[in-house]
């Protein structure tokens, strides 16, 4: 039979098998490296290359892993701001902005408030400004949103930059209380006191199961704990309380929500707030245990936006979010520690943020196989089908 | 013999041996139709039955996957609407494909590429006239969509099947949406296709209609063509039991016991909302043992009295009391709490959380605890996937993949399961459409749960768009029109041409006092 056209569709699948999810993650991944792939090709770099010494550098490797840990920390805690926002369709882009907000306040408490306290507490009351500081950021956004309905993607974003030059203004721009007066030249922030730093965790001297480690201090810090904790307890939060169920409900059908009078306006705001208080702690996180002062460049590094691009992956889920956001922040680590690779691997940084652009759009376009399958049938030629038409009765029309 | 006998002889479109599975279906298992010229051919059948999947392959929508189809003695398979279209097969689909902001005219010639690129309005405007006078079908070529009421927007779409050329129209469920002076109107026209040599495909499970428009019934059963019979050969009961495979009666139920003490008072109810009087000054009571039907076409503030009495909205005027407490504006939780159950008449997305389990949309009108245990629910959920007779892989199955008629189930026992499972019963329950799109097993089975609950002296209160559902169950009728209660008649010897013209706005509001 003569085959005169294929008739391809989507259909949508039944059900959704749990290894579906997992196969198309995996396959968009891979999708993902084979698009950077030509991009690294095209700029006269080996892929295959590439892509080992970036797992070696950025995983496999006891000071890459730990440099991975550290660098997710912030993408740890931005992403499941992402993620409880998604719960309920509430498109939080602000986390960018919240983590500016939850640096300054961090960095307040950490200069003014937290000295001669003992150092828990200390470190408590930094994080928790932290916290405050990005809630208070989502919280107009959150208001506008749940009394007038505008889009919390366009006010979150807009937040974003207000944030942005906020911070920058008051490091770079202004005398403020932020700023050193003692350092000239290029500007910097007061570091916060001793106590309010988050401790870091040291390799041990001798070796761990076996392997030897050599001594020293890593950039895994005591926020990684933080977004771990954050994770499950939000994980709690969402499947195991009334609040999470009403957010669920709500995102699922907000005309299920309003029958069963669960309160609309009520889960915008307190979404809202988790998300900001979250990519909070990520800011504090990183000026309470890694740059140990508001510092805007440390700090803008896109790690609300990535976050998003984390909770998309993750498909929301909290415990997926620590894993993708380790991923990512391999990509990080390993495209910075690659500037000291032999020259023809040495990638550009921007390599690391194309690729996430490329697993993001990758993961979002694989969605679709998630809950559909394409069918793809022959049909025969039309001559061929007239004679069969014509022929005896039940025929197949299409193979 | 000449080439007209032989037309008229012969069979315009044959159908062959058509099969068509869905994943998990068969919807259509080699099914064999004849359809003529000047000849009114219904499709009879259970929702499910396949009516629509055989329709749909008709009109070019479904391709089957085996048998053929032969138009005027040459096969086709058609790839798109557009070919079945071009070879004078129309639909006109249960929900209309009108863009509201557009006129008539402009709908009609939407999606048309015979249509000149400048678009000759007055032309268009001519022809639609003298279409609409030929076939019975008023239409206002330069009307706005909007501007129509449910029936006007069918005859559009009647028009725009014949402006191109229909000699095959199927009419998919053409009267649910319609009152019974508009379901005259339309039979009317459907006789001046069948008088103009045109074939007319009529899809329906209402037995009355079939019987009053149809020379040829073929009847559908979970896929099967399980007959094919003379309308004049043959009569409701046998129809109905090649529909369904059983004698079945849908009998009549009415209250058994006494009246008890009025549950639900309404009274002077007003609802303002977007500036519109949606209703207005109602009033009435249900009292325990009682079902009262409020009968009326859609849109006529159903769905904000339900709302409104649900808690869901607050009333602007007047006030609702549930077991004499009062109740108006208080919100769902504490409506709920005083004793009434709601079952929204959109089941999956209000009634249901549509990708939550069955287990957990069972916490949805329950009162939740600060951590809510699913462990509770699963066993609860269990039971009545048992009770109801509920076709599902278990309480962890997600809702939106649920038929209707076993989403339905799950909905009303989850609302019943708070009416007590004592004997007697003094719970309120508000149903709306509770029967729509669902089978005759299944109709039946929730139909017997609201007489019951009836029976144990809960008070129901039932609104449906479909009259004979309200007549066959309600002890009261009343007749809600633009926001008002217009009409009030005992449920047993209601006059069905006097609640149409209720329901048609024909009966001015001098019945609407205190009922």
């Amino acid at each position: 039979m003569r085959v005169a056209s294929i008739d391809v569709r989507l259909e949508r699948r039944l059900a959704v098998w749990r290894g579906t999810a997992l196969l198309v993650t995996s396959g968009s991944l891979l999708l993902a490296l084979v698009v950077g792939g030509i991009f690294l090709k095209l700029t006269g770099h080996p892929p295959l290359d590439v892509y080992r010494e970036l797992a070696k550098t950025a995983y496999f490797n006891w000071y890459g892993f730990t440099d991975t840990l550290g660098a997710s920390t912030p993408l740890v805690l931005t992403g499941l701001a992402a993620a409880v926002g998604f719960k309920m369709n509430l498109y939080n882009i602000g986390a960018e902005g919240q983590l500016f907000l939850g640096g300054i306040a961090s960095a307040w408490a950490g200069i003014a408030i937290v000295p001669g306290m003992p150092g828990p507490l200390a470190v408590l009351t930094v994080m928790f400004a932290g916290a405050l500081g990005g809630a208070a950021w989502a919280f107009i956004p959150a208001l506008t949103r749940a009394y007038f309905n505008t889009s919390e993607i366009v006010t979150t974003l807009m937040f974003n930059f207000i944030g942005l030059y906020l911070m920058q203004y008051l490091i770079q721009g202004s005398y403020s209380y932020w700023r050193d007066p003692k350092i000239v030249g290029f500007p910097q922030g007061k570091e916060i006191v001793d106590a309010a730093r988050l401790p870091h965790w040291n390799f041990p001297a001798d070796s761990m199961f076996g392997i030897a480690f050599p001594p020293g201090r890593t950039q895994v810090h005591l926020g990684l704990a933080f977004g771990v904790i954050a994770a499950l307890g939000l994980w709690v939060l969402i499947e195991r309380t009334r609040f999470g169920y009403g957010v669920r409900v709500t995102g699922d059908s907000p005309a299920a929500a309003r029958y069963a009078g669960i309160s609309i306006r009520g889960s915008i705001i307190v979404v809202m707030l988790i998300s900001g208080a979250l990519a909070g702690l990520a800011g504090a996180g990183i000026v309470a245990g890694q740059g140990y002062k508001l510092d805007p460049g440390g700090l803008a590094v896109a790690l609300g936006y990535t976050g998003i691009v984390v909770a998309a992956l993750a498909r929301s889920n909290p415990f997926a979010v620590v894993v993708v956001a380790v991923l990512l922040g391999g990509l990080r680590t390993g495209a910075d520690n690659m500037q000291s690779a032999p020259d023809n691997l040495k990638i550009p940084v921007a390599i690391a943020g194309m690729l996430e652009g490329a697993v993001l759009i990758c993961a979002l376009g694989g969605e679709l196989f998630r809950t559909h399958r394409i069918s793809v049938r022959r049909v025969p030629s039309n001559s061929d089908r007239e004679e069969h038409l014509s022929g005896a009765v039940g025929v197949g029309v299409s193979p | 013999m000449s080439p007209g006998d032989l037309a008229s002889a012969l069979p315009m479109l044959r159908i062959r041996g058509v099969t068509k599975s869905f994943p998990g279906v068969v919807a259509n298992d080699s099914v064999d139709l004849d359809i003529r010229r000047g000849e009114v051919h219904t499709l009879l059948g259970e929702n499910g039955a396949g009516k629509s999947t055989l329709a749909a392959m008709l009109a070019g929508l479904y391709r089957p996957d085996s048998g053929t189809m032969v138009l005027d003695g040459k096969p086709v398979n058609f790839a798109n609407p557009r070919e079945a279209q071009s070879r004078g097969i129309g639909m006109v689909h249960q929900h209309f494909r009108l863009v509201e902001r557009f006129t008539v005219a402009e709908n009609i010639a939407l999606g048309d590429t015979s249509q000149p690129w400048k678009l000759d309005t007055r032309a268009l405007e001519s022809d639609v006239q003298r279409i609409g006078e030929e076939f019975g079908l008023p239409v206002r070529p330069d009307a706005r969509i909007s501007d129509l009421s449910v029936g006007e927007r069918q005859r559009v779409e009647i028009v725009k099947t014949l402006y191109r050329g229909a000699e095959v129209l199927l009419l998919d469920e053409p009267t649910a949406v319609l009152t019974p002076q508009e379901v005259d109107a339309l039979f009317v026209t459907v006789r001046a296709m069948r008088e103009s040599g045109k074939a007319v495909v009529f899809i329906s499970h209402k037995l009355v209609e079939v019987m009053a428009i149809s020379d040829v019934v073929t009847v559908l059963r979970a896929g099967k063509v399980t007959g094919t019979v003379q309308t004049r050969d043959t009569n409701q009961a046998e129809l109905a039991r090649l529909m369904v495979g059983r004698e079945v009666e849908l009998s009549s139920l009415r209250a058994m016991g006494v009246r008890g003490s009025a549950l639900l008072s309404v009274s002077c109810v007003g609802l303002v909302a977007s500036k519109r009087h949606v209703l207005r000054d109602i009033s009435f009571d249900v009292h325990g043992g009682e079902i009262v039907g409020i009968a009326g076409v859609s849109g006529n503030g159903q769905r904000e009295l339900a709302e409104t009495i649900a808690g869901i909205r607050a009333p602007s005027t007047g006030s609702i009391s549930v077991a004499s407490q009062s109740v108006g504006g208080k919100g769902p939780r504490k409506t709920r709490a005083a004793g009434l159950s709601f079952v929204p008449e959109d089941r999956l997305g209000t009634g249901l959380a549509p990708s939550m389990s069955i287990a957990e949309n069972l916490l949805l009108t329950r009162p939740r605890s600060l951590f809510i245990s699913k462990r509770k629910v699963q066993a609860e959920a269990a039971q009545i996937i048992a009770d109801y007779d509920v076709k599902a892989p278990g309480p962890d199955a997600v809702t939106s993949l649920l038929s209707g008629g076993n989403s339905q189930k799950v909905l009303l026992a989850r609302e019943l399961a708070a009416s007590g499972d004592g004997a007697t019963s003094n719970h309120v329950l508000v149903v709306a459409s509770p029967t729509r799109g669902l089978d005759i097993g299944a109709t039946e089975s929730i139909r017997k749960r609201l007489d019951d609950l009836r029976q144990r002296g809960g008070a129901v209160l039932l609104i449906s768009e479909d009259l004979e559902e309200v007549l066959a169950l309600s002890d009261r009728v009343l007749v809600i029109y633009d926001g008002a209660m217009v009409y009030e008649c005992d449920g047993a010897s209601a006059d069905r041409t006097t609640i149409g013209l209720a329901m048609a706005g024909a009966i001015a509001t001098e019945n609407s006092g205190h009922v």
